[in-house]
């Protein structure tokens, strides 16, 4: 079966107006401040915190070597934490988008899987040092308290804790892997349609 | 100097990429931000561009490649269903045959899409073959079944 149908013709039919170039400029200007002033805010927000536990540890002088331990910890998650946001980030950045669509589909789901793994596993290690560092933070100060009430402050803390691991945390890892794996998938189908030879 | 260069590639290139996004996307203003992306893109590293390829191979990888980053964006589906009683603006001029095409061809498979929009904008098949990174004779084939597909659901729609 031959075309008659002139495919080229109808398809070239199809036209916009063209933008501006200005709005290109202007665009590209935005999306360069955009992304910029998420890293920013991100990396004050946690800089800020940090800065805040080490002025408590200046300024109460803590007795205990768990006291301390526990800062050090809780800092050191808020760095993880932070170092891998600020990875992630220049990872995007650095796709090459004028590869060949193989090689940047490889690429892209290459990307895709490093993203899951910081999305599961170090979501994870981040909690675990956030908590062990709270738990031991808290340690002097509820050695002062009255058992009952430093019982009912350890309880409270492990309770909000425990929401967190058994349901905020898994509930938003379901939610972003379910995302990611169907990006995942997609991108597999399509590399499939690549490498499909032709049967005809 | 490279602003006046930037501004000859854009004029020359705008509708192709445009086009190329509508065929993969069919909605008029999604095509327009992934071709405005792509320029941006261009405009980025068009001083990276170290002509190993022709400048049109090029700017073609880069809207392309834009069209598949489209996957991340699964709040914004293809409108392939509604495009029958969803008529936009500037469509309602153009013939409807234009407008069957387009459906059709966002009916393909994602990489279908994309060989028989650089097909239908002229590029040489050699060079579908470098945007795509697959062989001359399998884009040959490929094109070939793509129109035989098309052509088919043309005699269908009457």
């Amino acid at each position: 079966m031959d075309s008659n149908i002139d495919f080229k013709n109808i398809w070239q039919q199809q036209n916009i107006s063209q933008p501006n170039i200005e709005e290109i400029l202007n665009k590209l200007k935005e999306y360069k401040n955009s992304s910029l002033r998420k890293l920013i805010i991100a990396n004050i927000l946690l800089i800020t915190t940090s800065g805040f536990i080490i002025f408590i540890w200046y300024y109460y002088q803590p007795q205990f070597i768990s006291t301390k331990v526990g800062i050090v910890l809780i800092i050191f998650a808020m760095v993880v934490y932070l170092f891998v946001y600020n990875k992630q980030f220049s990872i995007f950045k650095k796709i090459d988008n004028t590869l060949t669509i193989s090689k940047y589909l490889q690429n892209l789901s290459a990307l895709k899987r490093k993203q899951k793994f910081m999305q599961t596993t170090m979501i994870r290690v981040y909690f675990i040092m956030l908590s062990t560092g709270l738990g031991l933070y808290m340690y002097e100060y509820a050695s002062r308290m009255t058992p009952l009430w430093a019982i009912l402050a350890y309880a409270i803390t492990f309770i909000w804790i425990g929401f967190n691991w058994f349901y905020i945390t898994p509930a938003t890892i379901k939610t972003q892997q379910l995302k990611l794996n169907e990006i995942i998938y997609k991108f597999k189908t399509i590399n499939e349609q690549l490498e499909e030879k032709s049967h005809k | 100097m490279q602003k006046m260069l930037f501004e000859d590639i854009y004029k020359t290139y705008w509708q192709k990429v445009f086009r190329i996004c509508m065929g993969y996307v069919n909605d008029s203003n999604w095509a327009k931000d992934i071709a405005q992306d792509t320029f941006i893109t261009v405009l980025q590293k068009l001083d990276t561009f170290r002509n190993e390829a022709q400048i049109g191979t090029w700017i073609f990888r880069i809207a392309v490649n834009n069209c598949l980053r489209q996957i991340e964006k699964t709040n914004r589906l293809p409108k392939t269903a509604l495009t029958d009683n969803f008529v936009e603006p500037e469509s309602i001029n153009l013939e409807e045959k234009v407008i069957l095409l387009y459906r059709f061809i966002t009916e393909l498979k994602e990489i279908d899409r994309i060989i028989i929009s650089l097909e239908l904008e002229d590029v040489k098949q050699a060079e579908i073959a470098n945007i795509i990174g697959i062989s001359e004779a399998n884009v040959r084939v490929k094109i070939h079944r793509i129109k035989e597909i098309l052509t088919l659901k043309f005699k269908e729609n009457g």
